[in-house]
């Protein structure tokens, strides 16, 4: 267990500067988790605190230590890769106890923690498999096995679930989560999945170009995000975004009615943005917007009715059970209040 | 079993064979010689002479000499010393090591040296042997510019340590083969594998040792296998540097081999040699096949 500060960490290849000065708190035995498109630089990030990446500039410490120079084994880390990156040439029990050994650590105690570290994750029957032998899933926890064992007081995850189908991904992720319950330490998870960020993180990191777009609990994000890159990002159904002209009393939208507005300055206003599960289907009177049904989508559970405002923008509505709706008819929308995200020129969330 | 949709193709067995002819003609050559020396190395055929013509069968003759005359036995002595550490020690653990230290560096110094290393490789035997011969000779550029500046009496490197100097000539000839070979090996293990080591506490040792060479053991059997083969039968540079001397201090198999065929005419002892060569290399190509095996 241990916290992890970042202070305006800095990373460049050349004149390329992908990481812009990060500044982050991860507080010991916290879930955090790197979510942003590829590219973003997370995993980058990642690997500078794991000592894999030297950093160009700023201060990493772990538990208060600043690690910038310490080599990766001597960080109280350990990774678990995104190919699993088990060595393809050693038995499960040698994957596990490599590290160990390494260390020159008594051999009853190898044994006893490659063992514990195998009935937790319920590997025990391969032990003398070949990584060749397993599936994917078994190579995964594995993988996270081999984390387990050296104890570490960081375990830093770079989209482990990445390779595996999914089914077993949702699977696993409940597993991880229950890790993180059990072995209580700090854990720093890299994925682009907004799922895996949304169900498993304590706070979620939101990346975008190297830079921290916003930093917050899952619900902070879904409920207010600082921006529209972050609203687009958080949440299975992306939000919708609609471009409006600020008026006294309100915001004109596409179709030409007026949203309501009191109480708020609404000059500012470029874009409002709705979840889909947020909008409503209303009568012609009191819709807020108006347009024909271009596609809908039926889970059964729900369904996501795409429909198309006059101006050519297409809006996501998500509606409950299983609607009978005809395509190409009239759809009318209403949008609640207290439920619009608003938006300024540069996509910055106003309140 | 029958063609069911074109019956009259396989049913025709002149068809057939007309068809397998280009096959027949190919392996055929390729048998050809082997059997040609298998056979001839039971007669006394001569290159020149009444026994080029009128050879005899001599049974298990030649076969008996190689180990009751001298020559053989030496030969295949220095042949081993010479494959052992111009191809196994030098041209393997050079080409490897370059190729793991070269891994990470730099484009520009690694394609310096890789110009480098492959510059040997790429010049002709007969050229690098002249070369070879003429900077370590009585006069050449080792003695005029190292030995004698220093105060020595000059060396005649190629006359007084004659092997090892062919032993070096032949690391600096193949060492890009190798390198080559280990580079491409060493590509195709996961990154991640090394960083999950990297993170697991190994060496940069360790982490080749324990890591990097288990994983491409296969190549590495690969390897040996061709050069072992390639240097055991390996005679333009040796022949041209030294012709097998002083003495026959330098005479590996091929160069005996030549010696018997050609510079004595001895045509069906040399078939011999050739049998003898041959057996003993795919002895060793076996052993190198089982190394290829992946372990249990």
């Amino acid at each position: 267990m241990a916290d992890v500060t970042l202070k305006r960490v800095h990373k460049s290849y050349g004149s390329l500067e992908v990481i812009h000065g990060v500044d982050l708190d991860i507080k010991s035995g916290e879930f955090v988790v790197f979510v942003g498109p590829s590219g973003c630089g997370k995993s980058t990030l990642l690997r500078m605190i794991a000592g894999l990446e030297p950093i160009s500039g700023g201060d990493i410490s772990i538990g208060g230590r600043v690690v910038n120079d310490v080599p990766s084994p001597q960080r109280g880390i350990a990774m678990v890769f995104q190919s699993y990156a088990l060595y393809p040439h050693m038995s499960v029990y040698e994957n596990m106890a490599f590290g160990l050994k390494l260390q020159k650590t008594p051999k009853e105690e190898v044994d006893q923690r490659v063992r514990e570290a195998a009935r937790i994750l319920q590997i025990d029957p391969y032990l003398d498999r070949m990584p060749k032998a397993l599936s994917g899933g078994q190579r995964q926890r594995v993988a996270i096995g081999r984390a387990i064992v050296r104890n570490p007081k960081v375990f830093l995850f770079d989209e482990p679930l990445s390779n595996l189908d999914a089914s077993l991904r949702a699977q696993t992720r409940v597993e991880i989560a229950k890790l993180h319950d059990t072995l209580d330490a700090t854990m720093i998870y890299v994925t682009h999945d907004q799922v895996e960020a949304m169900t498993l993180a304590d706070r979620i990191v939101v990346l975008n170009a190297g830079v921290i777009e916003q930093v917050g609990t899952p619900l902070e994000l879904y409920r207010n995000p600082v921006n529209t890159f972050v609203a687009g990002f958080i949440a299975s159904q992306r939000m919708n975004f609609i471009p409006v002209a600020p008026e006294s009393g309100g915001l004109r939208l596409p179709g030409n009615r007026l949203l309501a507005l009191t109480g708020t300055d609404v000059t500012k206003v470029r874009t409002i943005g709705a979840r889909p599960e947020h909008m409503e289907l209303a009568s012609a009177e009191t819709a807020h917007l108006s347009g024909t049904l271009a596609v809908i989508e039926q889970f059964g559970e729900y369904a996501l009715a795409y429909v198309e405002l006059p101006d050519g923008e297409t809006v996501t509505v998500k509606l409950d059970g299983a609607p009978e709706l005809e395509l190409h008819q009239q759809m009318h929308i209403g949008l609640p209040e207290g439920q619009v995200h608003l938006f300024d020129e540069a996509g910055r969330a106003i309140r | 079993m029958r063609n069911q949709a074109n019956p009259w193709l396989t049913g025709n067995l002149f068809v057939l064979v007309l068809g397998m002819l280009p096959a027949i003609v190919l392996i055929g050559a390729l048998l050809y010689f082997t059997a040609w020396a298998f056979a001839f190395s039971f007669t006394d055929l001569a290159l020149v002479g009444r026994k080029s013509v009128e050879w005899s069968w001599v049974g298990l003759e030649n076969f008996e000499r190689l180990f009751t005359r001298r020559g053989f036995l030496e030969s295949l002595w220095t042949t081993v010393i010479f494959v052992f550490f111009s191809a196994i020690v030098g041209q393997s653990v050079l080409g490897f090591l370059l190729a793991a230290t070269l891994r990470g560096t730099q484009s520009t110094i690694r394609s310096v040296v890789e110009v480098c290393i492959m510059l040997g490789w790429l010049l002709p035997d007969i050229v690098a042997a002249f070369l070879w011969s003429a900077t370590t000779s009585q006069t050449g550029l080792i003695n005029q510019l190292i030995v004698v500046p220093l105060g020595f009496r000059p060396i005649n490197f190629i006359n007084e340590y004659a092997l090892p100097i062919v032993t070096v000539a032949n690391i600096w000839k193949g060492t890009a083969w190798s390198y080559l070979l280990f580079s491409a090996a060493l590509d195709s293990v996961s990154r991640e594998v090394v960083e999950a080591a990297k993170v697991d506490g190994a060496t940069p040792f360790q982490r080749i040792w324990l890591v990097q060479l288990p994983i491409i053991r296969p190549h590495i059997a690969t390897n040996m296998l061709f050069i072992t083969i390639w240097t055991f039968t390996y005679f333009p540079l040796i022949f041209a540097m030294t012709g097998g001397g002083p003495g026959r201090q330098t005479e590996t198999l091929a160069v005996f081999l030549y010696n018997q065929s050609f510079a004595r005419g001895n045509l069906g002892f040399g078939s011999a040699i050739s049998v003898a060569m041959l057996a003993i290399v795919g002895v060793l190509s076996l052993f190198y096949l089982r190394l290829l095996r992946e372990p249990k």
